[in-house]
């Protein structure tokens, strides 16, 4: 692409996102994923301590349990939930689907996705009690 | 008409006037309201009977020819579709952020245009059905199912707002930006064009489709609900399609 004369202004500061609220619902938004980084490594350290035997998975269980990991995971499960939120509201904009040449509503799609968290949900649920029984 | 209360409010302008002063300056201009004026309305009554030195564009003044966008209050409206009664206090006037400009409320909207005429934002067909003939022309034709798939976002007037919205294109000018990506999946939508495979290449690169992270800002100030947002985003899952099937195809 040739490269014009039009003049182009310098780049934003860094801190352009705490000009409007708006801006900074996008940025918690993007940041959801700081606390869910904590919850995968932490379920990457449990797969690796249930593979070196049963006091490596005592010692997982423990911290697992522990108030401030049990705190920043609850907060991850909140961040999950918000980005989900978010993304559910966005998904038929970027992916209408056209049923017989007619859009489906947005609420349509939307109930649907929250639809399979619930069902998803309760499949986890029904696995732990289960398991747990 | 002049039942209509009629108050003062105050407005502040943003002026840049390179001729006699290097940095631009705010000044404050008190003037009278009532229910109907429009942001534009006011800037006019400025012009006409305040300050004859203020420059700013605007033409239509009907949400329709895309002139008299401007920053009020730090967000970007058009000025004849914003009324001074949603606001009180101060209501600060500045020229389009992202836009190099001029003088006072004139941006230069050039990269725009750069960006919205690399994307082709016209029907392509190097192979119509038949060669043109004046004595029996033949007229593209489309049902309303096809017309659907793109109408909403044939809506754009090209006001620009969008690009002051897009923090993407204030941190990096070779975004090409809602409105262009916008007008390039509206003809790739379009079942009259052929001329996607030639869109796709602008598109489908990092300053195309792939700068969008859908802050989403664009679809929120868009004066005509064209929802740049969502052809940007739209466009992105054509882009990977184009990415897969050329993979396939060697």
């Amino acid at each position: 692409m040739d490269k014009s004369s039009s003049q182009r202004l310098p780049p934003l500061k860094r801190n352009w996102w705490l000009k409007h609220r708006f801006f900074k619902l996008y940025m918690l938004r993007e940041a959801t994923v700081l606390p869910l980084v904590f919850f995968t490594l932490c379920f990457l350290a449990g797969m690796v301590a249930l593979l070196q035997g049963a006091d490596s998975w005592q010692g997982w269980i423990a911290f697992m349990g522990s108030p401030i990991v049990l705190l920043l995971n609850l907060l991850a499960l909140a961040a999950s939930l918000f980005h989900a939120a978010t993304f559910f509201v966005l998904f038929p904009r970027v992916m209408p689907i056209r049923i017989a040449g007619h859009s489906l509503p947005d609420q349509v799609t939307v109930a649907g996705q929250w639809a399979g968290v619930v069902v998803v949900a309760l499949l986890f649920f029904w696995l732990l009690v289960r398991s747990g029984a | 008409m002049n039942t209509q209360q009629i108050s003062t409010k105050q407005v502040s302008v943003k002026r840049y006037l390179p001729d006699s002063s290097a940095e631009p300056f705010w000044q404050q201009y008190e003037l009278p309201v009532d229910d109907s004026t429009s942001l534009l309305d006011a800037l006019n009554h400025i012009k006409e009977q305040l300050d004859s030195t203020l420059s700013y564009r605007w033409s239509c003044r009907m949400a329709i020819c895309g002139s008299c966008g401007v920053m009020v209050n730090g967000i970007p409206k058009l000025g004849c579709k914003t009324f001074l009664r949603d606001y009180e206090g101060d209501i600060r006037i500045e020229p389009l952020a992202h836009f190099p400009v001029q003088r006072d409320l004139v941006v230069d909207m050039e990269i725009f245009l750069e960006h919205l005429a690399a994307v082709k934002p016209y029907l392509i067909d190097d192979n119509p059905v038949k060669p043109y003939d004046p004595k029996t022309p033949e007229t593209y034709q489309q049902t309303p199912e096809q017309l659907e798939r793109y109408k909403q976002f044939a809506n754009c007037i090209n006001c620009g707002l969008c690009y002051s919205a897009c923090p993407q294109f204030g941190l990096n000018q070779e975004f090409l930006g809602p409105a262009a990506l916008t007008l390039a999946h509206r003809y790739n939508l379009d079942s009259r064009d052929h001329g996607k495979k030639e869109r796709m290449a602008e598109l489908n690169r990092h300053d195309g489709v792939w700068s969008c992270t859908f802050v989403g800002f664009c679809s929120q100030v868009c004066p005509k609900h064209v929802d740049p947002a969502a052809a940007v985003n739209q466009g992105k899952v054509e882009a990977a399609k184009h990415t897969l099937i050329a993979l396939f195809k060697g």
